[in-house]
């Protein structure tokens, strides 16, 4: 008589079995659902489905075929809110030591995708805030500082694309006494005879080939600005040399508002702090009346706090909402890619019990390129288990 | 005993100016002097009745909401509030109460209702040159001090915050006591007995870096501050004992000289027998010496007792007894020389000493020197106030425990408490409350970074410690109940984040029976809102306090 495999010889057998259908099971189409699905700004699915398929999306709504959708891994997150990922458009992570060459002050030929960590803590830190794809640049200690790189959280993933937008900085941090320039007309000056002599002809090599990209208005501009006379000196530069701008920061933006819709700029603005003042507060909502785009900034875990704070100062939820997908993925002309869940974009979403804006709506899962990298997946419609199959961080 | 002529006119003068009609006397007739015309002063007309004002009644107030939220019960849907006066006496679903007629209605069909706001911990009504100063005490009370107007418009009532702690969060060890305080449109009013409603304690050093032994002399500093307060109490209670014993020899002194019988042959300008009663005690005026330590943070250097009767019966009583002894007059009959002995009645009885002089006046008992600091440290010992506890990481939240138990102190709370949850049991089984103000994320230092503030309520509720959700600053007073919502999404019951802002801080400060909920009987501190009240674009339409519109949105 045949005697039957014991259990214990089939644990591995089983484990080698899980192993090998991994890459089958990622492979495999996800029919995401949930009761309210955000695709882009203004189109909301009510009790919705969307079709995954290796990392993109495939199919929204209606188009999803009968057949993609019996054969798909089905991922119900029921009464739950899904929104694209938020999309932080410039941010160093931690990383301003090796992201800035403080010995010269012009640099734009430099690469932050050379310095990108992909270990680092506080970019494996970003999908518990919702952020699925981060502009990594060079610190603004530089006057210009380098190109920046489109990242996305996760151990196995690199620098993503081509490179970015050329940093440049007028604040403070980038004058120092210790090598010129060290005052703000020192740093006008600079790039002026910069951008002066690549349109003569005068400049030769890599600084000038990107400077030339962005005057040929191929790569935009991202200005580090705060004070109205950083602001002013941004936007002369940009009017001067045809600039693609994208003023970061941008404190005093107020005073400049006409000049900003003149010119189409846009912003990246820091941080709300409720402490801020009211005329800080109340800033997005003057942007989005003059038709500014704009995108919340600064610190990864206060992005969806100032959007809150901005809708608690009047600022309407779908634009708030767009200044933290679509808008910023505008500002790095990533929109095809990064911002919402059309058909083509990345599987990137974030998946919270009621509407991102309210802060007392739990973020339940963050995935990334249609893979689960924080949170909780759904095993049966509207229930979650705390650890997932197989893409679980 | 003989009293020469000049100087009974300046007594008589005194009398007639100081002494009252119970102490009126009538001089007795001299038989040489002119009789000394009696000064009185004209009795002033009294004036007519006012006849009293009547102040016209406020009419009731109804607050009418498509949901009212009234904390200590279930939310009710197209729910009432009426308000008479200051407090409110009805609440319930629209149509099961009754609404007095007159009745002012506010109808808010969409709207929410909710108790107005508590805020367990602000600086609100603080100039900035207050919440830098390291030099206060626990002498110093926050009430005497606050600012309508400075250089921060703090608006709470906008906010909803219908009544608010103010503390100061300065480097001090002792910050000095709070001060509960109601919003109101214009600023702010005291909440009359709840001027000095705790005592701030400073046990850490925040986020200056530093090691586990500088926080350990910061806790020695901290317990010191209790040392030597039973020696002082017991200064303070032999002097009450002392004071009482003073009263009463003082009394018998008195009475003695009173009733003290006159010598033979004395002339008829003896002392007039006065049926004056007792001296009486002195009265409990504010010019007495305070029995109750730490009132109004400052106590006057003890003294003799300011009565005026009193004082001028002593001083009469000294001003014969230094009055020069008129020689006795010789007497014609010399003694007899078997006379030495006095002559003693038939029956046995033995006559008085006449040579007897009565009981020494007293000496009235030097009062202890002053501490202001350890009179209100006693009040904290007393349970009359709580000692509210600045503490972040874990060890210090040890420390106060170990304070609470060591010292017995009745009523403590924690402020900040970042690593409660490491000691949420300790807390819980203390009966320790914890005022949270660090909620929103990325509000803590990078030295805090294994903290998350976003987090700690829920944790807090789980384990069963009490705690309020505060603003910490007049500036964040419009987000607390963004605060709040935070929490909810780190995990806190929304039930439970909607009573962290208005029923556990109102229990904190010890006001509960007045406000924190919705409820007959309690005032009528009402926040009406647009919508539910932790949606980020929640719009305050209108805040009551006590009734009275405090702030109403255009």
């Amino acid at each position: 008589m045949r005697r039957s495999p014991s259990r214990s010889a089939l644990v591995p057998v089983l484990l080698a079995a899980v192993a090998a259908t991994g890459p089958l099971l990622r492979g495999q189409d996800v029919l995401l659902g949930a009761q309210r699905i955000v695709i882009a700004d203004g189109t909301e699915l009510d009790d919705g489905r969307v079709l995954l398929r290796q990392g993109k999306v495939a199919y929204v709504g209606a188009e999803i075929p009968a057949e993609a959708r019996t054969r798909a891994r089905r991922v119900d997150y029921g009464a739950a809110t899904v929104v694209p990922g938020f999309v932080l458009a410039t941010a160093t992570l931690g990383q301003d030591q090796d992201l800035a060459e403080r010995a010269l002050p012009f640099t734009p030929d430099l690469r932050a995708a050379e310095a990108f960590d992909p270990w680092h803590e506080d970019l494996l830190a970003l999908p518990q805030y919702g952020i699925t794809a981060v502009g990594l640049s060079p610190a603004s200690a530089n006057v210009a500082g380098g190109l920046a790189a489109l990242v996305k959280p996760g151990r196995e993933r690199g620098a993503l694309g081509p490179d970015l937008f050329v940093a440049l900085s007028l604040i403070a941090p980038a004058r120092t006494a210790e090598r010129p320039p060290s005052s703000l007309m020192g740093v006008v000056d600079l790039l002026r005879s910069a951008f002066e002599a690549v349109r003569t002809g005068l400049a030769t090599g890599p600084d000038a080939a990107v400077l030339r990209e962005a005057m040929q208005t191929t790569r935009p501009v991202f200005v580090h600005a705060d004070t109205f006379a950083e602001l002013n000196a941004a936007l002369d530069l940009a009017r001067d040399f045809g600039l693609r701008l994208v003023l970061v920061g941008a404190t005093e933006a107020r005073k400049v508002l006409p000049r900003l819709v003149q010119q189409q700029a846009g912003l990246v603005l820091g941080s709300l702090s409720p402490e801020a003042r009211l005329e800080q507060l109340t800033l997005p909502v003057a942007l989005a009346e003059a038709g500014v785009a704009f995108g919340f900034g600064g610190s990864p875990a206060r992005m969806r706090l100032s959007a809150a704070l901005a809708v608690h100062h009047g600022l309407d939820r779908r634009t708030a909402l767009q200044a933290l997908t679509r808008g910023p993925a505008d500002l790095l002309e990533q929109a095809a890619a990064i911002g919402s869940l059309r058909q083509g974009s990345a599987a990137d979403f974030v998946v919270f019990r009621g509407d991102p804006l309210d802060l007392g709506s739990a973020l339940v899962a963050t995935w990334i390129d249609g893979e689960l990298v924080h949170g909780e997946a759904p095993t049966t419609r509207g229930e979650a288990e705390p650890t997932a199959a197989a893409g679980v961080r | 005993m003989r009293i020469p002529f000049q100087r009974l006119i300046p007594l008589v003068c005194l009398l007639g100016a100081l002494a009252g009609p119970a102490h009126c006397q009538e001089p007795t007739p001299e038989p040489t002097p002119a009789p000394v015309p009696e000064v009185t002063t004209p009795a002033p007309e009294t004036p007519p009745e006012p006849t009293p004002r009547r102040r016209p009644r406020r009419p009731a107030v109804v607050i009418e909401a498509g949901t009212v939220h009234p904390v200590a019960g279930p939310a009710i849907a197209d729910g009432v509030v009426v308000i008479r006066g200051e407090r409110i006496v009805g609440i319930g679903k629209r149509g099961e109460v009754e609404v007095p007629e007159n009745a002012v209605v506010r109808s808010f069909p969409t709207g929410h209702a909710y108790p107005g706001l508590v805020d367990a911990a602000t600086d609100a009504f603080t100039d900035s040159a207050l919440r830098g100063d390291a030099g206060l005490d626990a002498g110093d009370a926050l009430a005497d001090v606050l600012l309508r107007r400075h250089d921060r418009e703090d608006e709470l009532a906008r906010a909803g915050i219908t009544t608010a702690y103010v503390t100061l969060d300065t480097p001090a060890l002792l910050r000095g006591q709070g001060a509960i305080v109601r919003p109101t449109g214009s600023g702010f009013v005291l909440w009359e007995g709840h001027e000095r409603a705790g005592l701030g304690l400073r046990l850490t050093n925040g986020a200056a870096p530093g090691h586990a032994l500088q926080r350990q002399q910061q806790f020695d500093a901290a317990d010191a501050l209790f040392e030597g307060l039973d020696e002082y109490r017991k200064t303070l209670t032999d002097h009450e004992e002392a004071l009482t014993k003073y009263r009463k020899e003082f009394d018998e002194y008195l009475t003695w000289h009173r009733n003290k019988q006159p010598k033979e042959g004395d002339a008829a300008g003896a002392k007039p027998t006065t049926t004056a009663e007792p001296a009486p005690e002195p009265p409990k005026t504010d010019t007495a010496p305070r029995t109750e330590p730490g009132e109004g943070g400052r106590r006057r250097r003890g003294g003799p007792p300011r009565d005026g009767a009193a004082e001028l019966l002593a001083a009469l009583e000294n001003l014969f007894a230094a009055a020069p002894q008129d020689p006795p007059k010789q007497d014609p009959k010399p003694a007899p020389a078997d006379a030495a002995a006095p002559e003693q009645p038939a029956d046995g009885t033995k006559k008085p000493d006449e040579s007897k002089e009565g009981p020494k006046r007293p000496s009235y008992p030097k009062a202890p020197a002053q501490n202001p600091q350890k009179d209100v440290l006693l009040r904290v010992l007393d349970g009359e106030l709580p000692l509210r506890v600045e503490a972040h990481r874990a060890d210090e939240l040890r420390a106060a425990l170990r304070l609470q138990e060591t010292r017995t102190i009745p009523v403590m709370v924690v402020e900040r408490a970042h690593g409660a949850d490491k000691v949420a049991d300790q807390l819980a089984l203390h009966g320790i409350p914890a005022v949270l103000t660090d909620v929103l994320p990325d509000s803590l230092p990078p030295v805090y970074e294994d903290f998350d503030p976003t987090t700690l309520p829920a944790q807090l509720q789980r384990a069963g410690v009490a705690f309020a959700i505060a603003s910490g600053s007049g500036r964040r007073a419009d987000v607390l109940r963004l605060m709040a919502a935070t929490a909810i999404g780190g995990g806190l019951d929304a039930d439970a984040a909607l009573r962290a802002i208005t029923l556990t801080p109102a229990e904190i400060l010890g006001v509960a029976g007045d406000t924190g909920s919705l409820a007959v009987g309690k005032f009528g501190d009402v926040l009406v809102c647009d919508r539910p009240l932790f949606q980020s674009d929640c719009r305050v339409l209108l805040v009551l306090g006590k009734g009275r519109a405090e702030y109403e949105a255009n």
